[in-house]
C-alpha cells in the first residue's frame, strides 16, 4: 500500500505544492519560522540526530552525527546540498526540485540555520536548466517573503542560498570534487583528511548533504521524531523515493517506507506493474551503478540499507534498475563500466587506465564478439588492480559492474569466447584452450 | 565585450562566491551564449574578467563536458546512451536521427542546425530513451517522431540562438502522440511514462487541473534572474 502521508514527495497529497502559497497553506515554512525566531541550532541538530535520519546520497551516513563533526567556534561554515545526481538509474532529485522546491529550500534554510551558517549552495548537474531556473524561482518567492536573507524575520540571522550549475561532470557528485568544482576548478576529489567538516570549501568547514537527505528535515522538525520514527524501521527511520527503471510497466520515482520487499516495489500494481511482457527478472541492480548486482532470487530482499547489505548488495541512493532475459551481462558490464569510463577524472591512475581497459576488452567482447581465449582471466586481473587501489569511490564502483557480471553469469563471457574460439577454427587457425580462471 | 553588454550579470554572479574564481563556470555559460562556442579568444576574455591564469580556464574548459570550444550547431540534440535507455530505444532513436540528419555522433549538419552527441545519464530513466536540445528534456521521442521534432525545432530556430546552448533559459518538453511538441508545465502532476500494464490496471490519481497558468511563473523568472 502507499503512504497514507507522503514525507518527500508531497504533490501526491498536496497537488500544486510547487507554489509557494500552496506550500504555505499546507504547514510550510512553518517549521523554518519557529525554529529561526524560537529555538537554538543545537534543538535542531538534536531532533535530526534523535530521528536518526540517514544520508540519503548512498553511503546511509547519519546526517545529525555528520553535522556534530564540525569543530566548535570556526566560522564562517557552508551547506552545500549536493543536486549532481547522474548515476544510470537516479532521477529522483529531479523530480523533487519540480514538483515540491520549497521542502527542498526549507530543509536547506532549516539546516543551515542549525549548522550555524550564513551561505548555502545547491549545486546542480549542468544538465538540470531547467530545474535549476524553477529552484531560483522559487528561492527568489522566499527572499521576497523574508525567510531569506539579512535579518530574517527580525532575529538577526542571515542566511543567503544560491544555486550553482555544474558542466556535466559525474564526479562533481563526489564532495570534495563538489567542492573544487565549486571553487571553479576541475572536478578531481581532493584527499581525506582533513574531512569537509573541518576543512571544506574554501578552506572553512562544510557540510555536504544529498537533495533527498535534506527535504526530509522540515518534516522531522515540523512533525517531531516519534512521528518520523513511526515509519520505516528502526536502523533506517523514514521514507526513501526508491527510482524504479528498466525493463517493468511502470518505472518512475515511488516514495516507500524503508523494508518494502523488492518483489512489491517490481510486481505491485501500484509500483512497478510487474515486468514489461511478462519477461522474467534477469539482473536487477538496486542502488545505482555501483552496486552489486542481484538476481531474480532475491526478490524477497527487503529494501532498506541492512536488508540489501545482507544480500550482499547495496540500497545506496534507491535506484533500482530491472533487467529482463533479453539483455547479455557481459554487454550491460560494458555498458556501465563505459559510463564509469567517461566519468573518470583522471587523477588517479588505476581508475583512469582501469575503466579504459575494462571497457577496451568489454567493448571487443560484447560489442563486437571477438574474444580471446583468455579474456576472463584478464577482466579478473583488471578489476582486482583497481578494487582498493582507486583515489575515491569512483573507479571502486566501477570494479561492481564487471565482478557481478563474471561472479553471476560466467557462461555468458564463456559462451562468447567458445563463439569467438570456434570462428576462429573455421578460419583455419588453431583452437586455443579456454582459461576460465 | 561581456564586460561591456553583460556587466550587471557579471558582478551578480561574482558576488556570490568567496572567491571570485567560483565564478567560472558560470561566466563560461554566459560567454558560450553569446559567442555561440567557445573560441580561445572568448575563454581567454573570461580569465581576464576573473584575473585567472589562461591555462587554467582552457583546463576547466576541456575537463567540463557541457563547455563547446568548437563551433556547433544552433541545436546541440544530446541522447542517453546509458542502460536502461540502450535497451529501452535509445540506439534506434540515435539511429533515425543520424539517417535523417545523414551526420554521425558529434557531427553538425550540414544546415549547421544540428549537432547530436551521445551522452552519459541524464537522470530521468524512467522517461528513456531521453533526449535534450539544448538541455531542454523533450520527453517521449520516438523514431518515427524524429521528424516532427527536427521540423519544430527548425520553426524555433530563432528561439534557440536567442536562448542560447547553455540552457540557461531552459525549459522542458514532450512529444505527443500526433508529434507536436508541447511544453511540460510545472504544476501538472508529475508523470512518468507508463507501458501498457499487463493484469489489474492502477487506479488513477484524481487531481484537479492548475488552477493558473504555469507559463505566468516562467517569464517572471526570466525577468528577474540574470543568468
Amino acid at each position: 500500500m502507499g503512504l497514507s502521508e507522503y514525507i518527500i514527495m508531497r504533490e501526491l497529497n498536496f497537488p500544486e505544492i510547487n507554489r509557494f502559497e500552496r506550500y504555505c497553506q499546507v504547514g510550510g515554512w512553518e517549521a523554518y519560522r519557529t525554529a529561526v525566531k524560537e529555538q537554538t541550532p543545537a534543538t535542531i541538530v538534536q531532533m535530526v540526530k534523535e530521528a536518526g535520519l540517514r544520508g540519503r546520497g548512498g553511503a546511509g551516513f547519519p546526517t545529525g552525527m555528520k553535522w556534530g563533526f564540525l569543530p566548535k567556534g570556526v566560522y564562517p561554515r557552508y551547506l552545500l546540498c549536493n543536486c549532481d545526481e547522474s548515476e544510470p538509474g537516479t532521477f529522483n532529485n529531479h523530480q523533487i526540485i519540480d514538483r515540491n522546491p520549497h521542502q527542498l529550500i526549507e530543509g536547506v534554510a532549516l539546516s543551515a540555520y542549525a549548522i550555524e551558517c550564513n551561505t548555502a549552495y545547491i549545486y546542480m548537474r549542468g544538465e538540470f536548466a531547467a530545474a535549476a531556473l524553477t529552484l531560483e524561482q522559487a528561492i527568489d518567492e522566499a527572499y521576497r517573503a523574508g525567510l531569506l536573507g539579512k535579518n530574517i524575520l527580525g532575529t538577526g540571522y542571515d542566511l543567503d542560498i544560491y544555486v550553482h550549475r555544474g558542466a556535466g561532470a559525474y564526479i562533481c557528485g563526489e564532495e570534495t570534487a563538489l567542492m573544487e568544482s565549486l571553487e571553479g576548478k576541475i572536478g578531481q576529489p581532493r584527499l581525506k583528511p582533513p574531512f569537509p567538516a573541518v576543512a571544506g570549501l574554501y578552506g572553512k568547514p562544510t557540510i555536504i548533504n544529498n537533495v533527498e537527505t535534506l527535504a526530509n528535515v522540515p518534516r522531522i522538525v515540523e512533525k517531531g521524531v516519534a512521528w518520523y520514527r513511526s515509519h520505516g524501521t528502526e536502523k533506517s527511520p523514514g521514507t526513501k523515493c526508491f527510482s524504479l527503471s528498466g525493463h517493468v510497466n511502470r518505472p518512475g520515482n515511488y516514495e516507500l517506507p524503508f523494508g518494502l520487499p523488492l518483489r512489491e516495489l517490481i510486481e505491485s500494481p501500484e509500483y512497478g506493474g510487474g515486468m514489461k511482457g511478462g519477461r522474467p527478472v534477469k539482473i536487477i541492480i538496486p542502488g545505482g551503478a555501483s552496486a552489486p548486482w542481484l538476481t531474480a532470487k532475491h526478490l524477497d530482499v527487503p529494501l532498506d540499507y541492512e536488508g540489501v547489505a545482507a544480500a550482499g548488495s547495496m540500497l545506496g541512493s534507491g535506484a533500482v534498475i530491472v533487467l529482463n532475459d533479453t539483455v547479455k551481462a557481459p554487454h550491460v558490464a560494458y555498458k556501465m563500466d563505459e559510463f564509469f569510463k567517461h566519468e573518470s577524472c583522471g587523477k588517479c591512475t588505476p581508475c583512469r587506465e582501469g575503466t579504459h581497459w575494462l571497457v577496451k576488452v568489454l567493448h571487443r567482447l560484447a560489442e563486437e564478439g571477438h574474444a580471446e581465449p583468455d579474456d576472463i582471466p584478464t577482466l579478473h586481473g583488471i578489476y582486482r588492480q583497481m578494487a582498493g587501489n582507486c583515489f575515491c569511490l569512483l573507479g571502486e564502483s566501477a570494479v561492481m559492474p564487471i565482478k557481478s557480471a563474471l561472479e553471476l553469469f560466467p557462461e555468458e563471457f564463456e559462451a562468447i569466447i567458445k563463439a569467438s574460439n570456434e570462428r576462429h577454427q573455421r578460419n583455419g587457425a588453431h583452437a586455443i584452450p579456454l582459461r576460465v580462471s | 565585450m561581456l564586460l561591456e553588454t553583460h556587466r550587471e550579470a557579471i558582478e551578480t554572479i561574482v558576488g556570490r562566491y568567496a572567491s571570485p574564481r567560483s565564478a567560472v563556470l558560470p561566466l563560461l555559460y554566459l560567454a558560450q551564449d553569446v559567442y555561440g562556442h567557445l573560441s580561445n579568444a572568448a575563454i581567454r576574455e573570461v580569465a581576464g574578467i576573473l584575473a585567472l591564469p589562461e591555462t587554467d580556464v582552457f583546463e576547466v574548459v576541456g575537463f567540463y563536458t557541457l563547455f563547446y570550444s568548437r563551433p556547433v550547431g544552433t541545436w546541440m540534440l544530446q541522447v542517453c546512451d546509458d542502460v536502461p535507455c540502450c535497451y529501452l530505444g535509445a540506439e534506434e532513436l540515435i539511429t533515425a536521427l543520424k539517417d535523417s540528419l545523414q551526420i554521425k555522433e558529434e557531427q553538425t549538419s550540414a544546415d549547421g542546425m544540428f549537432t547530436l552527441q551521445r551522452v552519459k545519464c541524464l537522470a530521468a530513466c524512467d522517461r528513456a530513451p531521453v533526449l535534450q536540445a539544448n538541455l531542454d528534456y523533450v520527453y517521449d521521442v520516438t523514431p518515427e517522431k524524429v521528424e516532427a521534432l527536427l521540423k519544430d525545432l527548425r520553426s524555433r530556430a530563432a528561439d534557440a540562438r536567442r536562448r542560447g546552448v547553455s540552457g540557461r533559459f531552459a525549459e522542458d518538453f514532450a512529444v505527443t502522440e500526433q508529434g507536436a511538441v508541447e511544453l511540460v508545465a510545472r504544476d501538472a502532476p508529475y508523470q512518468s511514462r507508463q507501458f501498457e500494464v499487463q493484469g489489474p490496471p492502477p487506479p488513477p490519481e484524481p487531481i484537479p487541473p492548475p488552477e493558473v497558468e504555469s507559463g505566468q511563473d516562467r517569464a517572471e523568472t526570466r525577468r528577474a534572474s540574470p543568468l
